[in-house]
């Protein structure tokens, strides 16, 4: 196994790219919605130009840069790239302290990254018209319900993560595949509720990128994203262990 | 079964063993009997070697090859 530093350092790269391309993809889309008028006030541009093909583009950017991050760094880190998912796997007794702590610090850290990146890369209307790809509960979704979208999300994908990488029985080879278009799916169904973060890291860097940027203050939502990814994911793993084990 | 680089050698042995990779009979002398290093893990957690070796018998050429 490769050191702690080097594996948080792929953590970080990884994250880093999970939020340039998956949290760009929604900025982009956007920016080229930018001026178009919404049939309700439940949509806020994206969706103006495909309906629902929009968030199942915005998936598919996730989803495939997720897919790439798990194939490219998965040997090295495990490509956690979410600290739900670190937590979760500390949580069932699979990830020591010390590896969790570094690994959700390096995750922030490159999330925060990909953010300012992203902006550097696409200028201030990616602040000013894309909200860095922040997520936030759409009009009409309370607090509440936005936590409890996040929670079933992330249950989901850490059920996934569980049944087709964790398991000793899983097919070699299909993760990737499988937890990419996993998190595609979730993001095209709750993309316009609570913006189907799924991941701490993934809302913290737009956040502090918005912030430090003249952005929106979004920070009031981010216990949204960091108690429902987090209780999802472990209650996932927790229950995947209790129906899985043979008696 | 008897052992292919024997044989083009024009010499008749008996082989005991078979290259796991070309399928090459081999007899005792030109058999390469040799531990092969065992990775576990990948998503969701780093690869680590494991403590368990998997014993391979190769022949000459392929285990250069595998050593490349």
């Amino acid at each position: 196994m490769v050191t702690l530093v080097k594996r948080a350092v792929a953590e970080c790269i990884g994250t880093l790219f999970l939020v340039y391309f998956g949290a760009g993809a929604a900025v982009i889309t956007l920016m080229i919605a930018s001026g178009t008028k919404t049939a309700t006030p439940f949509n806020i541009g994206i969706g103006a130009l495909g309906g629902l093909g929009d968030w199942i583009a915005i998936g598919l950017a996730f989803g495939i840069t997720i897919a790439a991050v798990i194939y490219g760094l998965g040997r090295v880190s495990g490509a956690h790239i979410n600290p739900a998912v670190s937590i979760a796997l500390w949580a069932t007794k699979r990830f020591p302290t010390g590896d969790m702590v570094s690994y959700v610090f390096a995750q922030i850290v490159g999330a925060s990254l990909g953010s300012l990146l992203f902006a550097a890369s696409v200028g201030m209307d990616a602040v000013t018209i894309g909200g860095l790809g922040a997520t936030a509960p759409f009009p009409g979704i309370s607090y509440l319900q936005a936590i409890i979208v996040e929670f079933i999300g992330t249950f989901l994908l850490m059920t996934a993560i569980m049944g087709a990488a964790v398991d000793r029985n899983a097919t070699p080879g299909f993760a990737g595949i499988v937890i990419g278009l996993t998190v595609a799916g979730i993001i095209t169904t709750l993309g316009n509720i609570s913006g189907a973060s799924l991941n701490p890291a993934r809302t913290f860097g737009p956040f502090l990128g918005d912030l430090l940027l003249g952005g929106s203050n979004l920070w009031g939502f981010f216990p949204i994203y960091v108690i429902g990814p987090v209780l999802g994911a472990v209650c996932a793993a927790l229950f995947y262990d209790w129906v899985s084990k043979e008696e | 079964m008897k052992c292919y680089v024997c044989a083009k050698a024009g010499k008749d042995t008996e082989a005991v063993g078979i290259c796991i990779v070309c399928g090459m009979g081999l007899c005792m002398e030109h058999a390469i009997r040799e531990d092969t290093q065992v990775w576990e893990g990948g998503y969701p957690f780093p690869a680590t070697k494991t403590q368990v070796k998997i014993p391979r018998i190769l022949c000459e050429e392929c285990r250069t090859a595998l050593k490349r």
